[in-house]
C-alpha cells in the first residue's frame, strides 16, 4: 500500500507536465483523483473481505455469541473479557500456541533453505529433463490436500503403510508415524513442506532468472569458485525473494491448517493441534463463535507484530 | 497451505447474510407453496428416500423434494440454515446433533399438531427415545426415525481357537478374553478402544449402573461409577490388551484379527461385509459385556420440522407416514437402517437375520446421551483425559481431578 500511492502519483505528476498551464489546472484536479482511483477497487476489497471482518471478530469476541444467538440476536450477550479470560487460562490454548511454534521451527527454515538449495540446482540447466523436474517438484502444490491426505494417511499409517512395510523389509520395526504424539509432528510438518516447497521453488526459479549473467562471469575471472558463486553472488540478489518467501511462508505457518486437520485431526491427544486448528474446534465443533472469535484475534495480532517486525528488520538492513 | 478462513470473516459473511435477508423484506419462508415440501436427508444419495415417499405423494398430492446432504457437511448447513432463517421444511437430524439444533431454536415445537397423528404417539417408539428424553420439558421437538446402537463383534474362528466359547457377556469375562487373546503375540490385540468414541466411557458409566447426568440435568462426571468405568476403560491399556497407536484401523484390524473383539455399530458390519466376504461365518455380534447392567448407546437420526417452516401442518402429515411401521420397514429394506418405532422393530424381516436379531435386541437395553450441547465440549475433554493418562501416562488423579474442574467450569 505504502509503495503503491506514491508510485501512482509520480506516474500522473508525469503524464501531467507536458500539458498547459491553464488546462493543467483543470487536469491536475482531476489528475489528484487518479491515484485513489487506481487504488480504490484494492482498497475497497481490503475493507471488505480484511478490515470489516476483523472488525466484526473483535466485537464478536467480547459476547458470548453461539449458534442460538446468530438465529436470534437477543441470546447475545456482552461479556467484557471473559472470553480472553478464558483462553489465556485454557492449557489446550497454550499447548496449541506452542505445537504451532514447533511446526515453525520444523518447517520454516526446512522451506527456506531447502527450496533454495532445489531451485539453484534446477536453474543449473534448462533442459528438457530439468524442466520435467521443476513441474514435478510444483506437482504437490497443485493436488487437493484431500487426495494429498489421503496418500500419505495410507504411507504413513502404522498399521498397514506402505513405508513401514518397506522399512520391515530391512528388519526395521514399524514407526508410529502419525500415532506418537512427538513422532506425528514431524510427519505432519513433513508432508506440509512436503506440499509448499512446489511454490518456493517457482519463486526462487523466478528470480534467479533476473540474476544476470555477467556477474557470474565477473566472478569467475576473479576466481570464483560455485560455492563462492552462490554464497557471494546468488545469495544477496535474491535478497528480496528469500524476504518475501520467509515472511509469507512464516505467516502460513502460523496459520498452519490443512495438514494436521485432514492427516490426525490434531492428534494424538492434541499433540499437532495447531493454532489454527484449535479455532475451528471451538468455533465450528462447539459453536463457541464468541470464543473462537477471541482466538483468531490473538493469533491476528500475533502475525501482526511478526509480520510487522520482519518488514522493520528488513528496512533496517536496507538502510 | 491455504490459510484457515478467519472465523471472524465466516461469521461477518454469515452476520451479513442474515442482514441482507431480513432487509429483503423478513425471512423468506423456506417454501410458500403448501403442496412442495422441501426435506433434508443425511447421506450422499436422496434416491431411495425419493422412492419411499412416492406413495405419500400419491395419497396426500404433497410433493418431496429431497436433498441430500453429506454427512460432513450437516454442521455447516445447520448454521447457515439458523444463520439465514433459509432452510427445508423437515430435516433429519443425527442424535449427535440434536442438542445443537434445539438449542440454536432451529426446530419448530410440535407438541399442538401431533396429537392428530397417531404414528406419532410416544408409545409406539423404544423407550430409548421416549419424548422426555428427547426434549426439553413440555416440548415435542423432533420425532425418532431410524435407530442405531452399539454391539459386540468378535471373531468366532479365533476365539474358538484360544479354547473359548461364545462371546464374553461380563466385564470380567471380556477382560479375561482379550488376555488371553492379546497372549497370541506381538502385534496381537484383545481388544480395540477407537481413541476418537467419546461415547464409550458414557456408556461403560451406564455398565457400571451410573449416569453422567445428575438429578439436577447437570452433568457429573465426580462419581463412583465413572469412577469405576474410568478404571475399566484404561486397565486395557495398563495391561496391554489394546493397540495404542491412534491410526489403528478397527475394520483393517477386526478382519485381519489383530483385534478380534470390539465394541461398535452395525456400520461395521457392512464394512466387513463389503471388504471381506470371504470372512462370512467367522465373525459375529453379541449383546453388550455388563457389569450391573449390558446397557449401550442409542444412536441413530430423528425428523424435526424447521422453526421457519411455514407448512407445519403437512411436515408433520409426511413425519406420521415415515413413522409408519410398513414406511419404517420398506426403508429398512431400501436403505439397511434400523426402525426406531417398536411394532417395526419385532417384525420377521428383522428379526430373522441373526445380527439384526441382536441389534433389536441391544435397542431394547440402549440409552441416550445427555440432550444438551455441553455434552460435546466435555466428552472431548473426557476422552482428552482419559487418554492423556492412557497414552502420556499422566497422572490419573490429577487429570481427573482437573476433567471434573472442567466440567464444572464448562457448566457454569
Amino acid at each position: 500500500m505504502i509503495e503503491t500511492i506514491p508510485a501512482a502519483d509520480a506516474a500522473t505528476h508525469r503524464a501531467a507536465q507536458p500539458a498547459s498551464a491553464a488546462a493543467a489546472r483543470g487536469r491536475s484536479r482531476r489528475g489528484a483523483l487518479t491515484p485513489y482511483l487506481f487504488v480504490g477497487p484494492a482498497f475497497a476489497l481490503l475493507v471488505v473481505f480484511g478490515i470489516v471482518p476483523i472488525l466484526v471478530a473483535a466485537g464478536v469476541s467480547v459476547t458470548d455469541l453461539d449458534l442460538r444467538g446468530l438465529g436470534d440476536t437477543d441470546a447475545v450477550r456482552f461479556i467484557g473479557l471473559d472470553n480472553y479470560r478464558r483462553l489465556f487460562g485454557d492449557g489446550e490454548f497454550w499447548s496449541a500456541l506452542g505445537n504451532t511454534g514447533i511446526f515453525i521451527a520444523l518447517g520454516v527454515p526446512v522451506i527456506i533453505v531447502g527450496s533454495l538449495a532445489v531451485a539453484i540446482a534446477l536453474s543449473q540447466s534448462s533442459s528438457r529433463f530439468f524442466r520435467l523436474l521443476t513441474g514435478f517438484y510444483f506437482l504437490p502444490a497443485i493436488t487437493a490436500i484431500v487426495a494429498i491426505s489421503l496418500i500419505w494417511g495410507y504411507l504413513l499409517n502404522g498399521q498397514f503403510g506402505l513405508i513401514n512395510y518397506v522399512l520391515g523389509l530391512i528388519g526395521v520395526d514399524p514407526v508410529p508415524w502419525l500415532s506418537d504424539p512427538m513422532m506425528a509432528k514431524f510427519s505432519v510438518a513433513l508432508v506440509a513442506v512436503w506440499r509448499a516447497s512446489g511454490l518456493n521453488i517457482v519463486i526462487f526459479l523466478a528470480a534467479l532468472q533476473s540474476i544476470p549473467k555477467e556477474y557470474y562471469e565477473a566472478a569467475s575471472l576473479d576466481g570464483a569458485g560455485e560455492w563462492r558463486k552462490i554464497i557471494s553472488v546468488t545469495v544477496p540478489l535474491l535478497r528480496f525473494a528469500i524476504f518475501f518467501v520467509t515472511v509469507t511462508t512464516l505467516i502460513g505457518w502460523m496459520q498452519f491448517f490443512d495438514e494436521p486437520y485432514v492427516l490426525t485431526r490434531g492428534g494424538p491427544t492434541g499433540s499437532t493441534t495447531s493454532i489454527s486448528l484449535y479455532i475451528y474446534q471451538q468455533g465450528f465443533q462447539f459453536n463457541e463463535f464468541g470464543f473462537a472469535s477471541a482466538a483468531s484475534l490473538v493469533l491476528f495480532v500475533i502475525i501482526f507484530a511478526v509480520t510487522a517486525i520482519q518488514l522493520r528488520a528488513r528496512r533496517l538492513s536496507h538502510d | 497451505m491455504t490459510r484457515l478462513p478467519k472465523v471472524g470473516a465466516a461469521i461477518a459473511a454469515a452476520l451479513m447474510m442474515s442482514a441482507t435477508l431480513t432487509a429483503c423484506g423478513g425471512n423468506e419462508p423456506a417454501s410458500t407453496d403448501s403442496s412442495m415440501l422441501k426435506v433434508w436427508i443425511m447421506g450422499d444419495d436422496g434416491s431411495k428416500f425419493e422412492q419411499l415417499v412416492e406413495d405419500f405423494t400419491k395419497s396426500s398430492k404433497i410433493e418431496v423434494d429431497v436433498d441430500a446432504i453429506p454427512w460432513d457437511n450437516v454442521h455447516e448447513k445447520l448454521t447457515t440454515a439458523v444463520a439465514s432463517g433459509n432452510g427445508p421444511d423437515v430435516m433429519q437430524i443425527g442424535l449427535s446433533h440434536l442438542p445443537t439444533a434445539v438449542d440454536a431454536g432451529a426446530l419448530a415445537d410440535l407438541t399442538s399438531v401431533i396429537n392428530a397423528h397417531p404414528n406419532l404417539a410416544a408409545d409406539k417408539f423404544l423407550d430409548a427415545v421416549a419424548p422426555d428424553k428427547l426434549n426439553p420439558a413440555g416440548k415435542t421437538l423432533s420425532v425418532p426415525w431410524i435407530s442405531d446402537t452399539r454391539v459386540l463383534f468378535y471373531r468366532t474362528d479365533i476365539l474358538t481357537e484360544q479354547g473359548l466359547s461364545g462371546p464374553p457377556a461380563t466385564w470380567e469375562q471380556l477382560r479375561e478374553y482379550a488376555t488371553k487373546l492379546a497372549a497370541r503375540g506381538k502385534g496381537q490385540y484383545g481388544y480395540y478402544i477407537p481413541q476418537w468414541d467419546a461415547p464409550l466411557p458414557a456408556q461403560f458409566t451406564w455398565q457400571a449402573g451410573g449416569d453422567v447426568v445428575d438429578a439436577s440435568g447437570k452433568i457429573n462426571l465426580n462419581t463412583p461409577e465413572f469412577k469405576r468405568a474410568a478404571d475399566f476403560y484404561l486397565s486395557f491399556y495398563s495391561d496391554k490388551l489394546v493397540p495404542t497407536a491412534s491410526d489403528f484401523d478397527q475394520t483393517q484390524g477386526f478382519i485381519s484379527g489383530a483385534a478380534p473383539m470390539l465394541i461398535s455399530g452395525p456400520y461395521l458390519a457392512t464394512a466387513i461385509k463389503e471388504q471381506a466376504p470371504e470372512l462370512a461365518g467367522k465373525w459375529a455380534v453379541a449383546p453388550l459385556p455388563s457389569d450391573k447392567t449390558g446397557t449401550a448407546l442409542y444412536a441413530g437420526s430423528n425428523l424435526g420440522v424447521f422453526s421457519k417452516s411455514t407448512n407445519i401442518e403437512a411436515s408433520v402429515k409426511l413425519l406420521n407416514y415415515l413413522a409408519d411401521p410398513a414406511t419404517q420397514l420398506r426403508w429398512y429394506t431400501l436403505n439397511g437402517e434400523l426402525p426406531a418405532v417398536k411394532a417395526a422393530l419385532n417384525d420377521p424381516t428383522l428379526t430373522g437375520e441373526p445380527t439384526v436379531k441382536v441389534y433389536v435386541q441391544q435397542l431394547t437395553n440402549a440409552k441416550l446421551l445427555p440432550v444438551t450441547a455441553a455434552w460435546d465440549p466435555i466428552g472431548q475433554k473426557m476422552l482428552a483425559a482419559l487418554n492423556e493418562i492412557a497414552l502420556k501416562g499422566a497422572n490419573p488423579d490429577a487429570t481427573l481431578a482437573k476433567l471434573h474442574q472442567d466440567v464444572n467450569d464448562l457448566q457454569k
